[in-house]
């Protein structure tokens, strides 16, 4: 029993931590997210540094490491708040890897894992995926069917079009097959490409509520009312605590999803709809707590946490909100009770 | 990382397992008197076996378990259905209090008769005007000629008081000095007339505690713990232990109930209805946190000596979904469980003292705001 990172996991941890916190400054996420466009500078570099291969296997040109590190590098970029498409391509790299051919891992797995090539994953029905997260740009975008099915869709056979949604920290768009296009299917079991797929964005979602807190913490340690830093009142420190409570609660959750990933995939849709019920439902409450406990500082587009809180939203529900998971997880604690008492 | 018991944990694991299948306290009997002999004569059993003092050094005549085997230990236990050992308080506060701060004389005296069962112990800290507020202790203990102590005042919250030989008592000895500062720690003799105990009978209509009403008990020089006036250092080794100690068993319990709830939910059809099955998933789901955060923070404490931020969390996160659950289990598990002498009715009224005793929730966000989040003194 161990449950703390290796020393490799903490460099790697304080290495992308540290990166981002001098390449994506909120100055910097700030301007594309108003411009509307992606940090091209920064994902080129995370690029070379191998970031979005780096659970890709290495004889698909990835580095080779597991969910643990894969979910350190997303909690970092969730933290950071960075307008990078970074998380598309890692999670389009999952599903090629885990459910695709030979064929469509040969070629597309080098490209996405040296970010050369950029990818999506989404939703759809009908047809019609209506708010794709990093679809904008994408080479190819992997859409998943209500049932379990997914289809890998390349830019040139797909009609992408951009759409405004509330987090212009990442470009969303309206995903269709183009009119005489082809959609190829991923031959394989998508299950355990989606649960590593749920850990991951419910990693984002700690690193989120993480900078909500930090910025809270900081905030009502410093910001004076009545004579006194806020931050000295109940009514504020309990908050807060409950805030620090959320974050850790998912982390937990998250972190045992990507352990179970890695080591025992028995316990991944168990440990998946874990993480992304916590980490779903601890990005909502703690980046509107930090809002709050800002006064209306918070509510200004100048203090930059509606950023947070707008990833927050578009991140919890997208592969399912708490709720769904909620009922995922009632659904397979019923069953190993049920299993049991035979 | 890795989440699983390795070779040795797990030996330790089914070895205890096996011992437990095989011995156990035997059936419940009636009466409070008879439970508690019942419970003392289990800790004798698992003296016998080598397994009182799982956490204990060896050299105190503990097994010397890590911390990952006292967890298994607390989780096996509370797996089995076998209760707690009769001297609990004196295996997990007074004895590892002890090993920090008593004397040589003092380990060689007192240990032994904990491991055993032959000397209860029972925790007098609280006080009617000091509760979250525990500095604020009054009763007094004035030093006489002859170096010995005479002791007033009233306790209350005290757990098998009637069944104890000795109290972990902390009382004022300088009564002009800082509120922390004049505290002293004692081990009091409850063999004594001038001890008075008291039941406190609880919402749940039992007296699970008592009050302590104390007017001039006497307590040699030799049974202060670790110095006149640093009582308040020394209790608060007691009040760290309190707060490490329980959670794996108590974590398991829970556990348990769930399953048990889920059974129910699940065989009468009730989990149909999406409303019941959103709340057995977020039961699942902060029970299974539970277990994992208390995993985090032993990680941490192992590795680098304390708990990290989520250390200060897990009694918390516990006491409000026992809450929860208890109070779900009035909805699924229908009139049974709001009918008295039944195991839910019981437990739906027992816990409400989870977010107050061992330090109330409110208390414990104090802690959280000021000791992990580095924010100013509350007020």
């Amino acid at each position: 029993m161990n449950f703390d990172f290796t020393e490799d996991q903490q460099e790697i941890r304080a290495t992308a931590r540290d990166l981002l916190a001098s390449r994506s400054t909120w100055e910097r996420v700030r301007g594309h997210a108003e411009a509307g466009a992606q940090d091209e500078a920064l994902y080129t570099e995370l690029g070379g540094l191998g970031w979005p291969g780096i659970a890709v296997a290495e004889e698909h040109g990835g580095q080779g490491l597991g969910m643990v590190e894969f979910v350190i590098l997303l909690e970092a970029l969730g933290e950071a708040c960075a307008a990078v498409p970074l998380r598309g391509t890692a999670l389009a790299a999952l599903f090629v890897e885990h459910a695709g051919s030979p064929g469509q891992q040969a070629q597309w797995l080098p490209g996405l894992a040296s970010g050369e090539l950029r990818g999506a994953l989404g939703t759809w029905a009908d047809g019609v995926g209506e708010l794709v997260p990093d679809a904008v740009g994408a080479d190819i975008v992997v859409l998943l069917d209500t049932d379990g099915g997914a289809s890998l869709v390349p830019a040139a056979d797909a009609s992408i079009e951009p759409v405004a949604s509330i987090d212009p920290t990442r470009r969303y768009a309206r995903v269709s097959v183009a009119e005489g296009g082809g959609v190829e299917l991923l031959t394989s079991d998508t299950s355990e490409a989606l649960r590593r797929a749920e850990v991951g964005v419910a990693a984002g979602l700690v690193g989120v509520s993480q900078r909500a807190l930090d910025m809270t913490v900081a905030f009502v340690k410093e910001r004076k009312q009545f004579g006194v830093p806020i931050g000295s009142f109940q009514a504020v420190g309990h908050k807060a605590a409950q805030m620090l409570f959320d974050t850790e609660g998912a982390r937990s959750a998250t972190l045992f999803g990507a352990w179970a990933a890695d080591a025992d995939t028995d316990q991944l849709p168990l440990g998946a709809a874990m993480a992304k019920a916590a980490a779903s439902a601890g990005g909502r409450t703690t980046t509107a707590a930090a809002i709050q406990l800002h006064g209306g500082i918070g509510f200004t587009w100048e203090a930059d946490l509606h950023w947070l809180y707008k990833r927050a939203q578009l991140d919890a529900v997208f592969l399912g909100g708490p709720a769904t998971h909620r009922a995922r997880i009632s659904a397979l604690s019923a069953e190993r009770v049920v299993a049991a008492t035979r | 990382m890795d989440l699983t018991f390795d070779a040795t944990e797990a030996q330790f694991r089914d070895e205890l397992r096996d011992w437990l299948s095989t011995n156990g306290p035997g059936p419940e009997p009636e009466g409070e008197d008879e439970q508690y002999a019942w419970r003392r004569d289990w800790q004798r059993k698992l003296h016998d076996g080598g397994w009182a003092g799982v956490h204990w050094p060896v050299e105190y005549g503990g097994r010397g378990a890590t911390m990952v085997e006292s967890a298994i230990f607390y989780e096996e236990l509370a797996r089995s259905g076998h209760p707690l050992p009769a001297n609990v308080l004196g295996l997990l506060l007074g004895g590892p209090t002890l090993m920090v701060w008593g004397t040589p004389e003092q380990k060689d005296r007192y240990l032994n008769p904990i491991l055993s069962a032959e000397e209860i112990w029972c925790q007098g800290f609280s006080e009617p005007e000091a509760g979250s507020d525990f500095a604020a202790v009054k009763t007094r203990a004035v030093e006489q000629a002859d170096g010995s102590f005479l002791v007033t005042g009233q306790k209350v919250w005290t757990s098998g008081a009637q069944y104890s030989k000795w109290c972990m008592l902390v009382a004022r000895t300088d009564f002009d000095a800082a509120k922390h500062k004049g505290l002293t720690y004692f081990l009091m003799d409850m063999d004594q007339p001038e001890v008075q105990v008291r039941p406190l009978k609880q919402i749940t209509g039992e007296a699970e505690f008592n009050e302590l009403f104390i007017e001039d008990a006497r307590i040699p020089a030799e049974n202060v713990i670790g110095g006149v006036g640093n009582g308040w250092k020394v209790a608060l080794t007691t009040l760290m232990n309190e707060r490490a100690g329980l959670a794996f068993g108590l974590q398991v319990r829970l556990r348990v109930m769930l399953d048990e709830l889920t059974e129910i939910a699940a065989s009468s059809g009730q989990i149909e209805d999406p409303r019941v099955a959103d709340t057995l998933g977020e039961l699942h789901l902060r029970c299974e946190i539970l277990r994992l955060t208390a995993y985090r923070g032993l990680t941490a404490t192992m590795k680098y000596g304390q708990p990290g931020p989520e250390g200060s969390l897990t009694k918390w996160m516990w006491s409000e979904t026992n809450q929860m659950l208890t109070q779900f289990a009035a909805d699924v598990v229908g009139p049974e469980a709001l009918t008295m002498g039944t195991k839910w009715s019981y437990e739906l009224l027992r816990a409400r003292g989870n977010t107050i005793e061992g330090g109330t929730t409110e208390i414990l966000k104090n802690i959280v705001a000021e000791r992990v989040l580095g924010l100013p003194k509350a007020r």
